[in-house]
Parts: structure tokens; sequence; C-alpha cells
């Protein structure tokens, strides 16, 4: 597969602060990535460096082979992105501050702004100064300057912050169209699983400036042969129920129920057993293991900020 | 070259849509405009054709003058330089000329210092507005190297201040020669110099008042500059380079019994004072010494400047 950007090894202290540590990640020409993890993790950090905003300590990130170190001008070309709020020039208009930005790189023609305009479908506001447009607006319109030098790499930070569920839909069915139909990589921070876990393809969880592991989406919700499910089991006595079943992991226990991993092939031998050893079953609850389980698992539940 | 004149323009363009650019220019209009009223009412002007016996008017003002020079105790000395050169007017039988259009700008090169504040202003503002609603991300991710950003944005603050002073010469030019009249295109005046009176040409003397003015105003523009640069916030910039500007000659005045104090800018920038019969501010300062001064403090803001605004993180809120 194509690697679109390559961080290798990359570090980053501040002060004494160890703020990013051993980073290694392959984002594929393509592909839509999500990078996840609480509040402080990192993500912003690693986003900065991604783009030149701050200077990596040690390590380097190659953009279609380029080192944004050695290489600056000809890495950032092939980037567009929004760091942190799309933030905008609030006294030009829509179309000033995309001039603007058309201006800073050779090539960019007022015919192609249009069409960036039309992609975004801000057509209407345009004209009208930046600083009233609406936080969806500002948005739009941050996506419409990322695109302007069509990047082959997307980076967009939080870009679901402060948008409203129908905004957060219609960025998720945008950023798969960009993936899809233009071969565009777009990597995507988010502290919400649920805000990006529809739109990515994979998702890298970061924890105190480590990467954890990196999910395939498409894998959580289609090996329905092999995945781990959590069967909940509502029996009487539980006491004798749980010897049964101590073959398997056991996930949590209630007052009347326990909760195991296992796979769909194996429920109907845990349900046989329980019977044949005369348990009175109540209930039979089965739920996939979801990204987020797997999320809380890595990062555990009570470290959020 | 190309990609910097489109620098140049984004930074015109962030500039003149900004209401604030407009309101500058607006308070120096009304403040010209103030002057040239204040100026036809005063009544120590002569905006009338000077008449036939203006040797014998001008000798009685030279006795009146040469009278409270020696007697006045707080006026004593204070108008040697006129006497020297009412006298210069009757021995060379040159005419004074009444007060006109030139006379008028010449005067409002003092007006530089209020070109100056708002230099400062937009020097203050042009790096650490970027920084304050957070646009400098989006500006720098793109394949322009940081330096030629900086620079684009220096040159942006000079082209301001010279298209200030260029308005208020303008419009000092045409106020004045609605209020004053104009006594041809390039009267000559007698000024003083460093060998006694001497007349002059008034256009080349207005050109050196504005000139020597933009000294202090590029000085103090660019220390603006630095400090934006190098705290990210413009009303720290503007303020010491507000009070700096304002302290800086009266510290000056206050330590000008010690030695050193020769090379703290504020004595060096006013070069006024080597002009006619002006005395430097402390004892043994030459032109040449205050050039060299002036020229490693400008070196020492811009290195400032730069090393603040590329070599450093873009991080935090």
């Amino acid at each position: 597969m194509n690697v679109a950007m390559e961080l290798i090894n990359v570090n980053k202290n501040i002060g004494k602060k160890h703020i990013i540590k051993d980073l290694n990640l392959s984002i594929h020409k393509g592909e839509v990535f999500g990078l996840l993890g609480p509040n402080g993790a990192g993500k912003t950090t690693t986003i900065r460096m991604m783009v030149g905003l701050m200077k990596m300590t040690s390590g380097d990130i190659q953009i279609e082979g380029h080192s944004i170190r050695k290489d600056y001008k000809n890495a950032v070309r092939h980037v567009g992105a929004i760091v942190e709020n799309p933030e905008m020039y609030p006294f030009l208009s829509g179309w000033k501050n995309l001039k603007h930005y058309a201006r800073m790189i050779p090539g960019i023609t007022d015919e192609r702004i249009h069409e960036v305009i039309q992609l975004v479908g801000l057509q209407k506001a345009i004209k009208e100064k930046a600083g009233r447009y609406s936080l969806g607006m500002r948005q739009r319109l941050g996506v419409a300057q990322a695109l302007l030098h069509r990047p082959s790499i997307l980076i967009l930070d939080e870009p679901t912050n402060g948008l409203d569920p129908a905004g957060i839909r219609e960025i998720r069915q945008y950023i798969r169209k960009l993936a899809e139909e233009e071969d565009v990589s777009v990597i995507v921070s988010s502290h919400l699983l649920s805000e990006i876990e529809l739109m990515c393809d994979r998702i890298g969880i970061i924890k105190n400036g480590e990467l954890l592991s990196v999910e395939d989406v498409k894998d959580s919700q289609d090996d329905e042969e092999n995945t781990e499910l959590s069967v909940t089991l509502n029996v009487s006595p539980l006491k004798e129920a749980m010897e049964i079943v101590s073959s398997f992991p056991i996930k949590s226990e209630g007052e009347h129920s326990i909760t195991v991993k296992a796979t769909r092939e194996q429920i109907p031998d845990i349900i046989k057993s329980l019977v044949q050893a005369d348990i009175q079953i109540y209930e039979v609850n089965v739920e996939k293991t979801s990204l987020e389980d797997k999320f809380f698992e890595r990062i555990g539940e009570n470290t959020i900020a | 070259m190309h990609n910097f004149i489109a620098l140049l323009q984004n930074e015109n363009m962030k500039l003149s849509q900004r209401i604030s650019t407009w309101i500058m220019y607006a308070i120096l209009l009304v403040i010209i405009l103030f002057g040239a009223v204040i100026e036809f009412f005063s009544e120590s002007v002569t905006t009338t054709e000077v008449d036939d016996n203006w040797k014998e008017e001008l000798r009685v003002e030279t006795a009146n003058l040469e009278e409270m020079n020696e007697e006045d105790e707080y006026m004593y000395g204070m108008f040697t330089d006129e006497i020297a050169i009412n006298n210069y007017h009757i021995e060379n039988d040159i005419k004074p000329l009444p007060y006109d259009a030139w006379q008028f700008t010449m005067e409002n090169a003092g007006l530089s210092s209020m070109i100056s504040l708002f230099t400062i202003i937009i020097a203050a503002g042009i790096i650490a507005s970027e920084y304050r609603l957070g646009t400098i991300k989006l500006l720098l991710i793109r394949p322009i190297s940081r330096t030629k950003i900086l620079l684009s944005k220096y040159v942006t603050v000079l082209l301001f201040s010279m298209i200030m002073l260029l308005f208020l010469f303008i419009s000092s030019m045409i106020i004045g020669s609605l209020f004053f009249g104009l006594n041809g295109l390039n009267p000559t005046i007698v000024q003083m110099s460093v060998d006694g009176p001497k007349e002059t040409s008034i256009f080349g003397e207005i050109f050196t008042q504005y000139g020597l003015n933009m000294i202090n105003l590029v000085m103090m523009a660019t220390f603006a500059f630095m400090i934006s640069s190098l705290f990210r916030n413009s009303g720290m910039a503007i303020g010491t380079s507000i009070f700096l500007m304002f302290t800086g000659t009266t510290v000056v005045a206050m330590l000008s019994n010690y030695e050193w104090a020769k090379y703290i800018l504020f004595a060096n920038t006013n070069l006024n004072q080597y002009m006619g019969n002006g005395v430097p501010v402390i004892e043994g300062m030459t032109l040449g010494f205050s050039i060299a001064i002036i020229a490693i403090y400008y070196i020492i803001f811009l290195v400032v400047s730069w090393l603040a605004f590329t070599k450093r993180d873009v991080a935090g809120a």
C-alpha cells in the first residue's frame, strides 16, 4: 500500500516534559485515519509537528517522501490543514480569506477558488465577512482553504468540535467523499470515538504521548466469525454458573448476571453446559465488543480527563 | 519574488480592510485642518503680501526681539536665531515671503510623531493579531519560509509609514494652499545653518525635516515590531514603544551627565542636533557616531524579531 505520510521515531520534549514518545505511524493514500485520545494526550502536538508549526526534538516526518524538517516547502505543499479551530480573518469576506491563502501558493486560479467554494457549499455567503459566519460555516471555509491547492493529505484537528449533529454528519460524508473520490488521505483527530468511528478506516489510539495501538475499524465490524462478543448471562444460581463458564475470560459480574467474552461459535456450547448442570437461564444477551470497549480497555476508563 | 509581492498584497489587504487603518488617516486629516484653522486666525502670521517698507517693519521687530532677548530673564537668548535671520534678510535685501502652504507643510513635519504613533500601532498588531486571531497557524503552513512572511510584514509596516508621510505632505500642501496660498513652486527661505543664516530651497528643507523624523519613526516602529514578534501581544508592544517614545528623550536628558548615556538610542535618534547650530545631547557625540549607534540598535531589533518569529514553536491556544 502506498504511504502518504510516515512518522519515524518522533519525539517531542517541552522543557523537561516528554510530550510525544517514539511515535511511529504510516498513513496510507486515500484512507481516513483517526487520531483518538483524551484531551492532553498529544494529538494537537502531533498535528502541529506534521505541518511544521512545532519542531520535533528527534525523529522525522516524511510527507510524500519529503522530510518536513529538511525539505519543509516541498513537504508542506502536499498538506492542507485546519489546526484546532477554523480561525479566519473576521474583517475579510469569505472570498478574500480564500484569496489570501490562494496567493500564497502559485498556480491557484480564481476558477479553482470557485470550485472549492462550490464543493463546500458556501456560494451564498462567500461575499459576507467571515466574522458573521456561524461555526459550521467557518468550518466549511476552513475546509475550503485546506483544499485550495489540491493536497494529497488533509489534516483536520477536531473537525466536529462545536458542530451540531447535522453538521457532524455533513463533515463525515464530506471526508468520506474526499477519500474515496479524490484519493486524499485524511487525518482527523478527536477525543470522542463515537464521532470519528463512522468516518475512519483506521484509528490510532494515543495516550500520554504514546501510540497505544492502531485499530482497523472495518475489522471490528465485518469479521463476524472471529469477533469477540460480550455474552451476558442472567442465571441462577450464579455461583455454580460461574464455575462452569470459568474457562472463558470473565468481563464483569453483576448481582444476578455474569458477562464473559466468547465468539459466536462458542455461545451454544456455553448454554448447553449450563442447561446440563440444571442452571436456570433467564436471559442471554450478546453484544459486539465495540471499538469503544477496546478504546477504554487501552486507555483506562477513569483516566479520561 | 513573485510570491513576495503576493505576500505584500495580502498584508496590505488585511490592513486596508480594517476600519482602524482608515480612522488613522481621518485623525491625521482632522489635525492638519485644525492646525490650519488655528494658524489662519492667529495674528502673528502674515499671509498678506509684504509691502514696500518691509525693511523698516523688520527693523522694528528685530529691535523688539533684541530687547526681549537681553532683558527678559525667561526668554534670554531665545531669539538669537530669529534676529540673525531678520538681519540677513535686511542685509541681503531678501524680501520675506508671506506665510504659505510651503511653510505650513514644513511646520507639519512635527506631525510625524503622530505618524510614529500610528505606525507603532500597526507594527505592534501586524504579528500579534495573527496570534490573537489564531490565523498564524493557517498562515505558516504554506510552502513559504517564515523569514519571507516576516519580511513581508515588516516591509508593509514601512510602506504604511511612508504612505502616511506622503499623505501628510500632500494634504498639508492642499489644505495650506486653500488657507494661505502658494508662493511659487519652489520658493527659498532663510534658515540657520552651521555657518550662520543661509538662503535655502524650502522644498529641500521640508525633505530634510521629514527625512530626519523618519529615523525616529522607523526605529520606534521596528522596536514595536520586535516586541510584537517576541511577546506575540500587541498591547505590550504598543505600551512599551509609546512609553519609550515619550520618555526616551527625558531619560537621556536626566542621564546626560554620564558618559555612557550617549549609547542610549534616544540620545542619537534626533539628528537635528547636528544640523544648523544644534548642540549634541552629550559632548563629543558626532553625526557618524549617532548613525553607527542607530544602525546597531536597528540590526539588534531586526535580528531579535527574526529569531523570535522563525525559531520558536507555534503552540498553545
